[in-house]
């Protein structure tokens, strides 16, 4: 029994925008979320402002909630994993688990990946930067939600941290972790991040230590320039080495390879840009879905560059960080030519049967 | 490191003696504390806003602070072809910590202006330099000949200190009456700004000469200030010392208003640029002109009377070519010269080298010499007798004195140094005064 029915597993900005597109053409879609919750990362690690423009990440991604909510030919489910994907293209059944009630399957004719990334473990790095050894070591995202909360202050004492540093590429373009690609989005947050820290705390001063700044398209106009001449964040090449404690500070040692010398210095706050790893969830589901992953573990597509949203599987699409380190517009942008894909998959066979 | 199941920083070790294997003997050079130290480079610490944020504070210092690094200004940095400097290492050296303020790096630009012709961030020396300058001219580091041509200009009204009263005295053996205004005030269509150095430097002097030669033979209407004529003072206002070029701007339009001339006509391109940029902006404008631009629409006039069969390279002005434009005029008086073969230098027009006169460094000789390993005239001069050229023509009063020092220095006595306006009057003169 063929399905006209798209699931789209995965509830964050990706799966929301693709679910959006399947419903609004008029198809019927199912969203299965493994949170109780949806929104995704933005929501889970309290994410402050969103790249480029640094809007309040909470609001706009309630909107895209709304929109989904809205729309009578959708199916939400919170709280739910994909345990099996049986079937074939057209004609999939998709198995749920929920905590509370007994496994349950439902019949859809394509899929969309949409689970997303991790960030990547500092615990795993090979620099001695102390993330599980000194408080004031932090991530990317530990500071999103500080400043979600609006309390940046120093973990070790509670202080409000005058010298901050960001330590880019933490976990990415590293052949010993195994994660050779470029995270793409660190550079952005980071700047974004160091700008939101300029705003909230105008006596700090702000560093970010690289090894290039990758600042794609707009996001060297509308992030990296304003946040060197505006808010004065310096930027220095050469990475941070190790991080050593100092009194009740933390000295970070590395070269600056401009200057060709070595660097010391002292910070209250460091903060590490980690990079982006598939979910489990985007394993979990490679698995089940039966796709092709890449060595990174992230979906495979084949068809890329001109068509990057279609698994090496009939009928299984993905989209977003599923595929690979992406920010949020390149997700949705990829989520919606995942949902049109989907669509036109089942409606191109509903023609085909037809005839 | 771990230690006994604790982790442990580890100590910096200073060491007290570093053993150097020579390339040559093969020996071995134990080095003791001191030197070792000097061989070891120093750590930076001290990273930080702070100075960008005082450097910006002084107007026109903005953008020093927007440098994002890629380094495209120091390759064309004519001072770093000769020393360590360059716009976007004074950037680094300012993040981690240097003042400069009180650092040498503050006089050795010379306002050449090839660094933002490349900047992608725009980062504009050609303000930051007089910006810093300025607040540097309160404190105690201003070089001292730097110093002395700042007071010789406010007591004498030129930068080489002498008296106004001489201003005119070259004309006496020009061979042709030279008009000045305040004997004979009549409308004129062209006056003549002589500035300093075609004023009283020798070399100069010939060039003023030439140029009246050449002006009347050619039936133009000019006239000159004389001792009413102050320099215009733009390398000053570049070398910092902009309430001294404010009060040069004044006297020199209230002397100007006095008189009924069409256009301004300099030999000068430092004066050029101050007629044309910073006149305007402070209410007073003219149709100025550098002296080329005056004489190339009029080349076909030129009676010619000897082929002076020359092979010339020709220096491009900073502040008539890269600052202002202007980079045809000169090449069509050279070209136009009978016998007169132009070569190229492979550093021209947009990309030409400075001669190292600009933004004050025509008056910081002894101390840019201290930093750096040749001047810019003499790495100049190389590049000009590369070319296999016999004269080396200019047409910016800095650089005949500059570039002749410059060939002496470098063994390249049998290149000659002259401006443009010379050779043409060469080419004009009837053959039997024996030039």
């Amino acid at each position: 029994m063929s399905s006209d029915t798209v699931a789209v597993i995965g509830g964050g900005p990706g799966g929301l925008r693709a679910a959006q597109g399947i419903a609004d053409i008029g198809h019927k879609v199912v969203l299965v979320e493994k949170q109780r919750y949806l929104g995704g990362s933005p929501i889970t690690q309290k994410y402050y402002g969103l790249t480029p423009r640094g809007e309040p990440a909470q609001p706009q991604i309630q909107q895209q909630i709304d929109l989904v909510m809205a729309n009578p030919l959708t199916e939400v489910r919170l709280g739910t994993e994909v345990v099996a994907v049986d079937g074939e293209a057209g004609a999939f059944t998709i198995t749920l688990r929920t905590e509370a009630a007994r496994d349950e399957t439902f019949e859809c004719g394509a899929i969309i990946i949409a689970t997303g990334f991790s960030h990547f473990d500092p615990g795993r790095s090979t620099q001695m930067y102390g993330y599980f050894e000194f408080p004031d070591v932090i991530t990317q995202p530990d500071l999103e939600a500080m400043l979600s909360e609006q309390r940046v202050l120093r973990p070790s004492n509670g202080e409000v941290p005058e010298r901050i540093c960001f330590i880019q590429c933490v976990g990415s373009r590293d052949r010993q972790i195994g994660n050779e690609y470029c995270s793409k989005v660190c550079c952005g947050v980071a700047s974004k991040e160091a700008t939101e820290l300029r705003e909230m705390l105008p006596d700090s001063k702000v560093l970010i230590f690289y090894i290039d700044m990758r600042m794609y398209g707009y996001w060297e106009n509308e992030i990296y320039w304003p946040a060197q001449e505006k808010h004065h964040i310096q930027y220095v090449k050469g990475l941070i080495t190790e991080v050593l404690p100092k009194g009740d500070r933390l000295l970070v040692r590395g070269e600056d390879t401009t200057m060709g010398r070595p660097m010391e210095v002292l910070m209250d706050l460091v903060v590490l840009s980690v990079g982006m790893e598939p979910s489990p969830g985007t394993r979990d589901l490679a698995r089940l879905a039966g796709v092709r992953q890449n060595k990174y573990g992230f979906i495979d597509a084949p068809g890329t560059p001109l068509d990057p949203v279609s698994t090496d599987r009939e009928g299984v699409f993905a989209c977003g960080a599923a595929l690979g380190p992406a920010d949020i517009e390149d997700t949705v942008s990829s989520a919606a030519g995942a949902a049109m894909k989907a669509v036109g998959y089942l409606r191109s066979r509903a023609v085909a049967k037809a005839n | 490191m771990p230690v006994g199941g604790r982790k442990v920083a580890p100590v910096a070790v200073e060491k007290e003696t570093a053993t150097v294997t020579s390339t040559i003997s093969g020996r071995e050079v134990e080095l003791t504390a001191r030197w070792n130290r000097m061989f070891e480079p120093r750590v930076l610490t001290n990273y930080g806003p702070e100075g960008f944020a005082a450097i910006a504070a002084l107007p026109g210092g903005e953008s020093l602070e927007w440098c994002y690094g890629c380094g495209k200004c120091v390759p064309v940095c004519p001072v770093d072809m000769v020393g360590d400097y360059g716009p976007r290492k004074l950037h680094r050296k300012v993040q981690t910590g240097t003042e400069l303020l009180t650092d040498a790096d503050l006089w050795l630009c010379t306002a050449c202006g090839n660094c933002l012709r490349v900047c992608p961030k725009q980062v504009d020396m050609l303000a930051i330099m007089p910006a810093v300058r300025e607040a540097a001219l309160s404190g105690s580091t201003v070089p001292a000949e730097l110093q002395d041509v700042f007071e010789k200009t406010f007591r004498q009204g030129n930068a080489l200190g002498q008296s106004q009263r001489r201003r005119a005295q070259w004309a006496d053996s020009a061979g042709v009456p030279v008009r000045i205004l305040a004997k004979n005030p009549a409308p004129v269509d062209v006056l003549l700004y002589v500035e300093d150095y075609w004023s009283f430097h020798p070399r100069g002097q010939d060039a003023a000469r030439a140029f009246a030669r050449v002006a009347t033979a050619l039936g133009i209407d000019w006239a000159i200030l004389g001792a009413e004529e102050k320099t215009l003072g733009d390398s000053q206002r570049l070398a910092g010392e902009k309430g001294l070029f404010e009060a040069l701007v004044e006297d020199a339009a209230t002397t100007l208003a006095k008189y009924d001339f069409q256009r301004i006509v300099t030999p000068d391109p430092h004066a050029f640029n101050a007629l044309v940029k910073e006149y305007p902006a402070r209410g007073h404008s003219y149709d100025a002109l550098h002296y080329t631009q005056l004489l190339a629409p009029l080349v076909g006039q030129i009676r010619w009377t000897r082929e002076l069969d020359l092979k010339v390279t020709f220096h491009d002005p900073c502040y008539l070519g890269r600052q202002n434009g202007e980079y045809e005029a000169p090449r069509t008086l050279i070209e136009a010269i009978p016998g007169v073969q132009l070569v190229e230098m492979d550093r021209c027009r947009q990309n030409g080298y400075c001669c190292g006169g600009g933004g004050g460094g025509m008056w910081l000789d002894s101390f840019t010499g201290d930093h750096t390993t040749e001047r810019l005239s003499e790495r100049r001069v190389r590049e000009a007798a590369q070319t296999g050229a016999d004269v080396l023509v200019v047409c910016c009063p800095y650089e005949v004195s500059r570039f002749t020092d410059a060939a002496k220095a470098t063994g390249h006595e049998d290149l000659r140094v002259c401006d443009i306006i010379e050779l043409i009057d060469e080419a004009m003169r009837d053959g039997t005064d024996g030039v």
